[in-house]
């Protein structure tokens, strides 16, 4: 079975072996209708060749029950010889029908059929019986009509079935090969359907195949033809698409973590090994101990951070969402802020409407909007100015955290929502890279979105909750 | 003061333990939850730790029956589950709730809290920490008889310290009780306000009142 796909692989069309069609699904269904078609046909042609049989038959006879009618009338009127010569004149002309005359002892008086005594009406002869006495000697089977003459003479008008036998033979001459031609076409069209399902398949399964081996980037092509297949193709690489997306996210993260977290373990260790070997002083081992115990923290608060993140996405119940006053949270964060932010030289000033409601989890909206601040704290420069805006649209609450520092430049501004990403000019800040993956993830939750624009100059960062339901 | 620690994990046990017994404390522990309700049913403790997550009964099946059983008394969980949930359902059933890993600090403040509250709130209208006055009903402060201008929020921060006077309260504990913060922001938001307090209630007078416990956080007393 692989080696088949392999060998397909290989080649522009793809060659596919015979046992494997017949045993696709589409092959099946091809053959199983080509021979309910030909059961269809033989049953007609039956139908046909039986009526028609019995018309002809039907024929026959009644020429020869007219014949006889008319030989009787004959001898009636006539006698025996008169009988006698017109029978002998009969059967001198072929392709007329067969006679015989005989006399009451069984002797034949006229004709070429040989003599029946025994029995009366309708008699077939079997073409051995008749054979010596016929010219031909070609004929299989007679129909005779005998009958009892006055005085005990009899009188036989066969029929050479002949004529039923050739029309047997051009029927069922017709029949075979009509049945042949209907078994040939319905499989051989199933073959070439299921083939070209088959090559459709074929497509998928190498790309799959091709997948599975590591080469993530493969897609499956697509004709163009806008058919079932395409349509399946196109769905399937949307997905492929996203698992990738996904998966890259996930490498990245994983890359991310042991990179960003060996940073602070490496202090760790060295603090550690610090205190370990050298001789040191009480204040100075107090000292080292105390590093030891902040690159500690520094690791335990990004683990809580990842986890968090985690947290939420998992979704924590959202049947736990309660209406939440958002006017009271942000102006809870901004009061909560306004000293550090002044005392960092910056200012805060809001513009917070009154009542503005949105449905959520109060703590997490509560970080979102402290991380933002945060953000907005610790990326400027001093001397800028934050604003937190929150108003009632038609469409569900309005938030907004903008400053008027030195912005996302358009093109990071996708990017700073990844965990651990940071800007160039941001590395040397202390911060774990996690605050906005955190604000991605609650806005995510609560069905918001989220997006940064250029304040023109610095950062407008814009939250749009759905309406209330 | 007399702490029941019911704690599987040995290395915490022991940390715990013995943290609690240099300042003072008696500690009984137990390492499941069977042997830990036995104790909680039979002695008078003072505070329990349980942890949330035990083999055989877990913590809140223990504090569930206890409590069933007539123990009343105040229980702080320890968990490694730092879910908002996990926290709700702690603190419909215990007292107070810490996330591990914490510092011994947090911990201490958070058991001295437990263990003074009283059992049958009172409901003061005045609070008083020598010539520092809060009126609870006017929503007036008052220091040595000058009148001093509070905003909300400082009300807020003061009336805490003052409810917990002569009790370190953390940071963590600020941010949880007076902005209802349950994360901890990278800002030392708490400090600021602390600060900006303290040149209110302190400033131009002969005694601080509010200091400032280095590594634990802050606390309001009167001068000794």
């Amino acid at each position: 079975m692989r080696s088949s796909w392999k060998r397909c692989a290989a080649r522009d069309t793809c060659f596919v072996p015979l046992p494997r069609l017949v045993r696709t699904a589409s092959f099946r269904l091809a053959a199983l209708y080509a021979i309910g078609f030909a059961a269809c046909v033989l049953l007609l042609g039956a139908a046909a060749f039986w009526s028609t049989r019995s018309a002809l038959e039907k024929q026959l006879t009644r020429r020869v029950e007219a014949e006889m009618m008319l030989l009787e009338q004959e001898f009636r009127a006539s006698g025996i010889d008169r009988l006698i010569a017109t029978v002998q004149q009969r059967t001198r002309v072929r392709g007329n029908l067969d006679y015989f005359v005989a006399d009451p002892a069984g002797k034949r008086l006229a004709g070429d059929l040989p003599v029946i005594s025994d029995r009366l009406g309708w008699v077939a002869y079997d073409s051995g019986e008749a054979a010596g006495e016929k010219q031909s000697g070609e004929s299989e089977r007679v129909l005779v009509l005998i009958k009892q003459l006055d005085g005990g003479f009899r009188l036989g008008v066969g029929e050479d079935l002949e004529q039923v036998g050739e029309m047997e033979d051009t029927f069922l001459g017709i029949l075979v090969p009509a049945l042949g031609i209907v078994l040939v076409l319905g499989i051989g069209g199933g073959l070439l359907l299921s083939a070209a399902f088959l090559r459709r398949v074929d497509m998928i399964t190498r790309t799959a195949d091709a997948i599975i081996d590591g080469d993530l980037s493969r897609r499956i092509e697509r004709t163009g033809s806008g058919d079932d297949f395409d349509h399946l193709s196109a769905t399937l690489n949307v997905m492929l698409d996203r698992i990738v997306g996904l998966m890259e996210n996930l490498r990245q993260v994983s890359n991310d973590i042991a990179h960003d977290l060996r940073t602070p373990l490496s202090r760790l260790r060295q603090d550690l090994e610090e205190a370990q070997k050298r001789e040191l002083t009480a204040p100075e081992l107090k000292r080292v101990i105390e590093g030891a115990v902040a690159e500690a923290d520094v690791l335990l608060e990004t683990f809580s951070a990842l986890l968090r993140i985690a947290q939420i996405e998992a979704g924590i119940r959202r049947s736990a969402f309660r209406a939440v006053d958002l006017s009271d949270v942000l102006r809870t964060v901004a009061e909560a802020y306004v000293p550090a932010v002044e005392e960092s030289g910056r200012s805060l000033r809001t513009d917070i409407a009154d009542g503005v409601q949105a449905d959520g989890d109060r703590g997490l909206l509560s970080q979102l909007f402290v991380n933002l601040v945060e953000n907005a704290l610790r990326h400027t420069p001093a001397g800028t100015t934050i604003t937190l805006r929150l108003s009632r649209q038609p469409a569900g609450a309005l938030a907004e955290v903008a400053d008027t520092g030195t912005g996302i430049p358009a093109d990071e501004r996708a990017k700073v929502f990844r965990r651990f990403y940071r800007l160039e000019r941001s590395r040397t800040t202390p911060g774990s890279g996690l605050g906005l993956s955190t604000v991605a993830a609650i806005v995510e939750l609560h069905h918001a979105a989220i997006e940064l624009l250029d304040n023109a100059p610095g950062l407008r960062v814009v939250i749009r909750f759905p309406a209330r339901a | 003061m007399k702490v029941l620690l019911i704690e599987d994990d040995v290395k915490t046990a022991a940390y715990v333990k013995r943290g609690l017994e240099e300042h003072g404390h008696v500690v009984d522990s137990a390492g499941n939850g069977r042997d830990g309700l036995f104790l909680a049913a039979g002695e008078g403790y003072d505070v329990m730790i349980v942890d949330r997550m035990l083999p055989g009964l877990d913590g809140l099946g223990i504090v569930k029956a206890a409590r069933a059983a007539g123990v009343t008394t105040p229980v702080l969980f320890l968990t490694t589950m730092g879910g908002i949930e996990d926290r709700v359902e702690g603190l419909e059933v215990g007292d107070d709730y810490l996330v591990k890993p914490f510092a011994f600090a947090e911990l201490m403040a958070r058991i001295n809290a437990l263990a003074r509250r009283p059992a049958i709130a009172q409901v003061p209208t005045v609070l008083r920490v020598a010539d520092l006055e809060m009126d609870l009903i006017g929503r007036k402060v008052r220091r040595a008889g000058r009148e001093i201008e509070l905003q909300p929020r400082e009300f807020r921060l003061l009336e805490y310290l003052m409810r917990n006077a002569g009790r370190v309260l953390t940071r963590t504990m600020l941010l949880e009780h007076v902005w209802e913060f349950h994360f901890e922001p990278r800002t030392n938001i708490v400090e600021t306000h602390i600060s900006r307090l303290r040149a209110k209630i302190d400033r131009g007078f002969d005694a601080e009142l509010l200091e400032t416990v280095r590594g634990s956080g802050y606390l309001l007393r009167a001068p000794t």
